[in-house]
């Protein structure tokens, strides 16, 4: 296993510089002077120069991705232009937020999802499958953004039961995660209830039906284990969905995470800040589906073998 | 007389696919005594594995539906009990061996595991307990038991058959019903694998039902034979009565189309045609669109089942004296 993960890390390292090309080109191709936005719009010509001097901007352009390069693998991904600061350090500062939000959207998910999806599946056209489908669509369908003002116009506004934005206990919690969850959820139990009827199909169902189990033994030994693949795929890629709803839900809910603080970077043209987020999410995304690929081969042994 | 194990009457059962009614087992009725083995012989299609999923109610509803029938064993009619009824018998009292070995296992469980589970499951005793006698148990089938650990996928498929028929003995059945289990397999382990089969039902002293579209295996095996057609059994009877007088067209076509060493046959016979579409059965006999001496009546008129000599008994018309005699009567050519 250790080999395994040691592997799956190595293989990271193109997807990780393929990332940070990606991010170094757009923020070339963007308009805008960084050296003149931190100077503001007062500055003069020489003073600009001299920054862009200061800066490195007047440095071959492969000169400055290797720089640039560099400072990733030493988490250092520059000052923010707005105040200064170094921008891993006000990275740590809004991630636990939007970690919170993040994961607590994805147990909303699973909670939700992964049950109606085996029930769906276990009564194929039943009430309760077409009533579940009709909701995932419902659920899939509405924008982020307008059931959060759903969300708080009921139950915060009318009902009063809960805050209607900002951060600290649990129950600023439920409503941003509901908000961010439902989607996903929609998405989660579509793909659980078609790999549970894929794998209820199956021979070796009818094998351990056989044997003489119950029908619960059956569905919750036998198939769902087997079912578990596809599903953990999908979970591993809504991380990134989520991470990306995310930075709406923030601004609604005036939470306190990366996604905010990056819609407040892109606005002052705060270049290093921007890059560094992105980098910092994109790496995030990428350890959660090198965790869902340990998790594969954990659950499934024939994807184990390929890695002895 | 020899003690009846399990009875089959008037069994039927439906598949209903895309709108359509899929007749795929049709009224049969046999049974298998103590220590004996049913040969039940057919083409793809015939209604086999249907036939075996019935017995244990294991036909998915939907699409399937046990229309009608009886399954009488130990007392009781296994097709009205209770699902925990059925539970107690399915891989205790009646086994099963599955066509295809590659698929039947969940890869997901060490074989080991997936032995166990049927035993702990119905001889209470503790997992420790059930992991030591599937141990043993696949040294019975020719596994070192130390291989209980491997997952599925590590074995081949003969070795996987026969982590299958050590599932399936595990709990030392009355009955074991064997689905064409070497058809997916090797030529070469073929053999082995029957062989390891029929000794060990001998030893437990198990009676089975043995599904198959090979003759050869039939004659090695079987004491009684069935010959399956569109969902109804044709001609029954012991081995002899089949090998010897083999009398309903259908059977002769079957014998016709293997090829025989002793005689200096040409060409092999086959049965000219396909099985017939199941929504759409053939009226009067199913065979008649095939069968080389169908008559007039054969198109409009089901034959019944008529006894020859012993136990031996076919559904064609040739054999109904009525039918018959009625055409020396008319004076109708038998074939036309
Ligand atoms: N799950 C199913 N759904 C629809 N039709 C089926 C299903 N299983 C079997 N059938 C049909 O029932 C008939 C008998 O099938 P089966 O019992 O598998 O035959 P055999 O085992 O003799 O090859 C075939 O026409 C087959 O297409
Ligand atoms: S009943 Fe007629 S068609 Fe059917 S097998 Fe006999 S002779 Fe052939
Ligand atoms: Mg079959």
């Amino acid at each position: 296993m250790f080999r395994f993960v040691m592997k799956r890390l190595l293989m990271l390292i193109p997807v990780l510089i393929g990332v940070s090309l990606i991010v170094f080109t757009l923020m070339q191709l963007t308009p805008g002077d960084p050296a003149q936005i931190m100077l503001g719009p007062q500055a003069s010509q020489e003073d600009i120069e001299n920054m862009r001097e200061q800066m490195g901007l007047n440095e071959p352009i492969y000169v400055q991705y290797f720089k640039f390069l560099f400072g990733i693998v030493t988490l250092d991904f520059g000052r923010s232009i707005q105040d200064g600061q170094a921008v891993i350090t006000k990275i740590f500062e809004h991630l636990p937020a939007t970690l919170k939000l993040t994961f607590a959207a994805m147990v909303v998910a699973i909670a939700i999802g992964v049950p109606v999806g085996i029930i769906s599946a276990t009564r194929q056209y039943s009430f309760f499958d077409h009533t579940s489908t009709i909701g995932a669509l419902v659920g899939f369908s509405m924008p982020n953004y307008w059931l959060s003002l759903m969300l708080i116009i009921i139950f915060a506004v009318n009902l009063n039961w809960l805050p209607v934005s900002g951060y600290g206990g649990m129950v600023f919690l439920i409503l941003p995660a509901i908000a961010l969850g439902t989607q996903t959820a929609a998405v989660i139990m579509r793909m659980t209830r078609s790999s549970m009827l894929e794998v209820l199909r199956s021979d070796y169902i009818r094998t351990a039906r056989a044997k003489g189990l119950t029908e619960r033994a059956v569905i919750y030994v036998h198939a769902l284990k087997n079912a578990l693949i596809p599903i953990i795929t999908v979970v591993g890629l809504q991380v990134g969905v989520l991470l990306e709803g995310a930075i709406l839900t923030e601004a609604v809910f005036s939470w306190p995470g990366i996604g905010r603080f990056m819609v407040d970077a892109i606005r002052a043209k705060d270049f290093p800040v921007v890059q560094g987020s992105v980098l910092f999410i994109a790496f995030l995304f990428v350890m959660v589906n090198l965790l869902v690929d340990v998790l594969y081969a954990y659950i499934d042994p024939r994807i184990k073998a390929q890695y002895k | 007389m020899k003690e009846v194990l399990i009875e089959v009457k008037d069994l039927s059962v439906q598949y209903t696919s895309e709108g359509k009614e899929i007749k795929a087992v049709n009224n049969i009725s046999f049974q298998v005594n103590k220590g004996e083995t049913l040969g039940i012989v057919g083409e793809t299609g015939a209604g086999k594995t249907t036939t075996a999923l019935a017995i244990m109610r294991l036909i998915q509803t939907p699409p399937g539906k046990i229309r009608n029938g009886s399954v009488q064993f130990d007392g009781k009619d296994l097709l009205q009990e209770k699902e925990s009824v059925l539970r107690k018998v399915r891989g205790n009292k009646i086994s099963m061996i599955f066509q295809d070995p590659m698929t039947s296992l969940n890869p997901v469980y060490t074989v080991g595991d997936q032995i166990a589970e049927v035993i702990w499951l119905h001889e209470k005793v503790s997992k420790t307990e059930a992991r030591k006698k599937a141990g043993s148990i696949l040294e019975l089938v020719g596994i070192p038991a130390e291989r209980g650990s491997e997952y599925p996928h590590e074995f081949s498929g003969g070795m996987k058959q026969r982590v299958g028929i050590a599932i399936a003995l595990a709990c030392n059945p009355q009955l074991l019903i064997a689905d064409e289990p070497t058809t997916a397999l090797d030529v070469t382990i073929q053999a082995q694998v029957l062989r390891l089969m029929t000794n060990l039902k001998e030893k437990l002293n198990t009676s089975m039902i043995l599904i198959t579209h090979d003759l050869g295996v039939v004659s090695e095996v079987c004491d009684k034979v069935a010959i399956m057609y569109a969902g109804e059994i044709v001609e029954y009877g012991t081995l002899e009565e089949i090998f010897r007088n083999p009398s309903h067209p259908y059977t002769q076509g079957l014998f016709n189309s293997i090829p025989n060493m002793n005689k200096k046959v040409r060409r092999l016979t086959p049965i000219v045609g396909l099985m017939p579409d199941p929504t759409e059965i053939p009226s009067g006999c199913s065979f008649h669109p095939r069968c080389p001496k169908a008559m007039k009546e054969c198109k409009s008129m089901k034959p019944g089942n008529i006894q020859l000599n012993g136990e031996h008994k076919v559904s064609c018309h040739l054999f109904d004296e009525t039918v018959v005699r009625g055409r020396v009567e008319t004076n109708e050519p038998s074939t036309p």
